[in-house]
């Protein structure tokens, strides 16, 4: 080749509109050539599947390209990320585009609302976050897992209990983003609980008192309702886990009520929490 | 056969330019005006120059201001309270400021009472009224007509920013429509302030230019090639009161950044766009017209005859049926003159036709 010639690139972007001989792509290889061949089929399928959920035609209508939602967000102030980008990516069909911003932007959203609030167009844009979201989680996609680690405590109590978070949670590698104040705080904090003055239940591994029919009736919900499922693929320990708890303490329930009928067992004998059997 | 006397409501570039057509086919006009002036919203808001010509607005107004004061009768500071139907013709009430009744009977109503600017408080992110330095576009028409085009430090404004689209192609507030006149009237502003502060920033920020037809060059193009005004595409999100009676903008730049923008200006104009008021609003209702589904009077065949209601007799004029320029509205007028004289002079009246749905294959 002589010197001053410059090279086509290798993008194959650059040629497929050029000549039949370049080798023109269809529209469909064309939103997944940026992707290594071993993830093309997956993101495909990720893309089908947000794009036949029952929500996804009621949140997105369309895009005058104005900029207001990634302008009005909190999260493009910080990071390399806007959700105007992930609109025009989904009008357009770019698998690859939508793959790469699932696989990390996505988890930039703080779901604050504010884009859905402001656009002209009334997109429900971060309802749209929501449903990639979801769906990276059920399809237990990297980027949930890793996003995902440090909220297992979380969902453990979310799921047995029905509160988020309790005191002793605010440690430092789970939560860095709570500042050192935070965890310096929390070295102390059974001492700190247990004078305050009004009824807190005075302990940390708890934030609020179920009892163990309130905490059975919960995991059948969470059960009954797909949210066990959409965890099963993303944490399958904790899916474990809670299983056996919830059989575990159906069993328990179900013993103390048989002997409640028959009347082997006194009012004052009934646990208040299932956490004190 | 009704009546040769015509009612013209609003005393605008429309309602005037349906009286003078009026008077010179020789047929009486009876002419109400809600405010003590003729000339409607651009003598109201002060108009400086118009659009694309940029021609003093004075030069387009008074000759029909002059045709609006040879009308023998006419009712100032007053609104029409009711209109009763008697035969072909109709029993007007017209009511003024001191609740005094007057009646006239008329043979048809040419309602011509035009639009009112969208009230950007509305778009309570923008901060209209509460962050000083921000102005609407028609705000803007009066200070740089009377020559005193300053911030609130008594200064000219150094950098400007232009926000296009206020009130106008925003669902969050109900306006699904564009404005058309918007994009023309901030472009010739950013050329009239730069005009004045050669030396000036002024960026204008856009999601389309609609200077369509003519206005492209005389407009858009002459405001980059002669005044250096810049077009930054995406809309504003919010506005934050900055040091200094500054205003800061948080927008993106969505041809280049693909990131939040955040930028202070002395002074900051929204393009706010064009709503049927109330003053309309009541006209209709009392005519008994019918609304579209952008909240504007529908005509009775916005192709075919658009300046006939669709109640029998009354014709419609201007921005009533949808934002126009005042050359349109000019033009409606003359439209609506000419449509009035036929139906008081030979009776004819015309009726939509008949809707057919479109053929379409399916392939």
């Amino acid at each position: 080749m002589p010197q001053n010639v410059i090279p086509l690139p290798d993008d194959p972007r650059y040629m497929d509109l050029s000549y039949p001989e370049q080798g023109a792509l269809t529209e469909e290889e064309r939103n997944l050539d940026t992707l290594p061949p071993d993830q093309r089929e997956l993101a495909r399928k990720f893309w089908q599947a947000v794009k036949s959920d029952f929500r996804f035609n009621e949140y997105l209508r369309g895009c005058l390209n104005c900029g207001v939602c990634t302008s009005g967000c909190p999260a493009a102030k910080f990071y390399d990320y806007g959700p105007r980008e992930m609109i025009q990516y989904m009008m357009r069909d770019a698998v690859d585009r939508i793959w790469e911003f699932v696989n990390k932007k996505v988890w930039a959203c703080v779901q604050c609302y504010t884009c859905s609030m402001r656009c002209p167009f009334n997109n429900e844009i971060a309802g749209l976050i929501m449903l990639l979201r979801e769906y990276a989680v059920q399809f237990a996609l990297p980027s949930a897992k890793e996003i995902l680690a440090p909220y297992r405590r979380v969902l453990y109590t979310v799921l047995t209990l029905g509160n988020q978070v309790t005191p002793d949670m605010i440690q430092p590698e789970a939560f860095p983003d709570w500042g050192p104040q935070a965890v310096e705080e929390s070295k102390n904090m059974d001492v700190y609980r247990k004078a305050i003055p009004v009824d807190l239940l005075q302990r940390t591994d708890i934030g609020w008192h179920a009892s163990l029919q309130t905490a059975v009736e919960l995991m059948t919900i969470m059960f009954e309702s797909g949210v066990m499922d959409a965890i099963k693929n993303v944490d399958p320990d904790l899916y474990d886990m809670v299983s056996d708890i919830y059989e575990e303490r159906k069993s328990q329930l179900e013993e103390i009520r048989e002997k409640w009928m028959n009347g082997e067992l006194k009012e004052e004998d009934l646990p208040d929490s299932w956490l004190d059997l | 056969m009704p009546a040769n006397r015509v009612l013209v409501i609003g005393a605008g570039p429309a309602g005037l330019s349906a009286t003078k057509e009026l008077q010179a086919l020789g047929v009486d006009v009876v002419l109400v005006e809600r405010e003590s002036y003729l000339g409607g919203t651009p003598k109201k808001l002060k108009y400086s120059l118009l659009f694309p010509e940029l021609r003093p607005a004075s030069e387009v107004l008074d000759p029909l201001i002059k045709a609006g004061e040879a009308v023998k009768t006419r009712y100032m500071e007053s609104i029409v309270d009711k209109v009763q139907q008697e035969g072909d013709n109709f029993v007007v009430t017209i009511k003024d400021k001191n609740g005094k009744t007057y009646t006239e009977k008329v043979g048809a109503i040419i309602a011509a009472s035009g639009f009112e600017h969208f009230d950007s408080r509305r778009k309570y992110e923008y901060g209209y009224g509460i962050i000083p330095n921000i102005y609407n576009i028609s705000d803007i028409e009066g200070m740089l007509s009377e020559n005193r085009l300053v911030t609130t430090k008594g200064t000219p404004p150094k950098r400007v920013a232009i926000l296009l689209c206020v009130g106008s192609r925003d669902a969050t507030v109900g306006n699904t429509h564009c404005s058309r006149v918007c994009c023309a009237v901030s472009i010739k502003q950013a050329m009239e302030i730069k005009e004045r502060i050669p030396d000036a920033v002024v960026h204008i920020y856009y999601m389309d230019i609609r200077t369509y037809g003519l206005m492209e060059d005389k407009l858009y193009w002459k405001a980059q090639l002669n005044y250096r005004v810049g077009f930054i595409r995406g809309r504003i999100s919010e506005f934050m009161r900055g040091p200094n009676d500054t205003v800061v903008i948080k927008g993106e730049d969505t041809m280049n950044l693909n990131r939040a923008l955040v930028v202070p200006y002395d002074m900051v104009i929204l393009a706010n766009g064009m709503e049927l008021g109330l003053g309309s609003k009541q006209v209709a209702k009392v005519l008994g017209l019918e609304f579209e589904e952008h909240g504007f009077v529908r005509p009775m065949d916005p192709d075919r005859l658009p300046v006939l209601s669709t109640r029998k007799g009354v014709f419609l004029a201007g921005a009533i049926t949808g934002p126009k320029t005042i050359s349109d509205s000019i033009t409606e007028g003359q439209a609506a003159a000419i449509k009035a004289y036929e139906y008081v002079s030979k009776g004819i009246w015309e009726e939509a036709p008949r809707k057919v749905a479109a053929e379409v294959v399916k392939h």
